[in-house]
């Protein structure tokens, strides 16, 4: 393969023992790895839910539905601007991967200011902190965690934007803005699980709650 | 260094398609979690309630690996290495579950 081939060929890298470039396996092997740290706080608030203590919170009285589903909607929509982003670099459109790039780092901060907004009726108008319920701690563990993830997402689409002002970055450069898009879709897809078993859940198999 | 197209690379076409399917799953992403709302709210058994959601969130997760983070096209070992960690969070889950799901797992001050 020549080196014109190879550096459009984005998938695969001849240099490397296994055809995938560096920086991509590192990802996701870092992914895999972060798997497990989601994996470990979804199942500590599963665990903790099945035997709830006294005046543990009814979760139903205290979520907000149809603002959780909005910034589900968001951070999906993001995530198809961070495809779009990637395949616009993998074909040399840096214009049109910068919109891209702008657009899901907009819809970050979306779901973030949605984040916060919830934490905070939470907090002040449902009485629900993480330090005054077993609930309320592992759910602002595991929420608080994802959208920590989100913020440094975010932090790292912006530095992509004007990393991208650089002279000469190019089509060369779509392995980073890949391995930066494979980070956002993480976290897109841990959210998809969260907003399932830590929200929708509680509407189909609400825990009783234990006498006040 | 000259970075014109090869003629053995993939066209216009070729790109254009991936954009239409990433849209495409886009929107199947937005109506599942529309369906997973609104089940919800149905007066259905819960086991098939859950067993619906569970099954509609891996739908969702396995669209957004395969497609947006192009495990499809990528090399089978990008897949390996994902799912390696995957199982082990899952087992990790499930044996975490099992464990604090038992008799003797129940705190004394729960009453139920």
């Amino acid at each position: 393969m020549d080196a014109a081939t190879a550096i459009l060929d984005h998938p695969h890298d001849p240099s490397t023992a296994t055809g995938i470039p560096n920086k991509k396996l590192l990802l996701w092997a870092f992914l895999a790895s972060d798997c497990m740290f989601f994996g470990t706080l979804i199942s500590t608030h599963l665990v903790y839910r099945q035997h709830p203590p006294p005046g543990n919170p009814v979760a139903t009285q205290v979520f907000d539905i149809e603002l959780t589903s909005f910034s589900t909607f968001i951070l999906l929509m993001s995530s198809l601007m961070m495809a779009l982003a990637v395949n616009a670099i993998q074909r040399g459109k840096v214009k049109s991967m910068r919109a891209s790039l702008l657009t899901t780092a907009f819809f970050g901060l979306v779901f973030l200011g949605c984040q916060v907004w919830e934490f905070w009726h939470f907090v002040y108008e449902k009485n629900l902190t993480i330090t005054n319920s077993i609930f309320g701690s592992t759910f602002f563990t595991l929420t608080g965690t994802h959208g920590t993830h989100v913020a440094i997402g975010v932090l790292w689409l912006l530095s992509m934007y004007a990393y991208s002002f650089k002279k000469g970055f190019s089509e060369r450069n779509a392995v980073d803005v890949e391995s930066m898009g494979l980070y956002w879709h993480f976290v897109d897809i841990v959210w998809i699980v969260i907003f399932t078993a830590v929200y929708l859940l509680e509407y189909v198999y609400p825990v009783a709650s234990s006498a006040h | 260094m000259d970075l014109a197209l090869p003629a053995d690379a993939p066209g216009p076409a070729h790109t254009q398609s991936r954009y239409h399917i990433y849209v495409q799953i886009a929107m199947i992403l937005a109506i599942i979690t529309g369906v997973e709302l609104l089940l919800i709210f149905l007066p259905f058994p819960k086991p098939l309630l859950i067993g619906s959601l569970v099954l509609l969130s891996a739908v969702k997760f396995l669209f957004v690996i395969f497609f947006f983070m192009h495990l499809r096209w990528d090399r089978v070992f990008c897949t390996i290495l994902f799912f390696i960690g995957l199982v082990l969070a899952g087992g990790t889950m499930w044996a975490l579950l099992n464990l604090f799901s038992v008799k003797d797992s129940i705190p004394l001050s729960f009453q139920p």
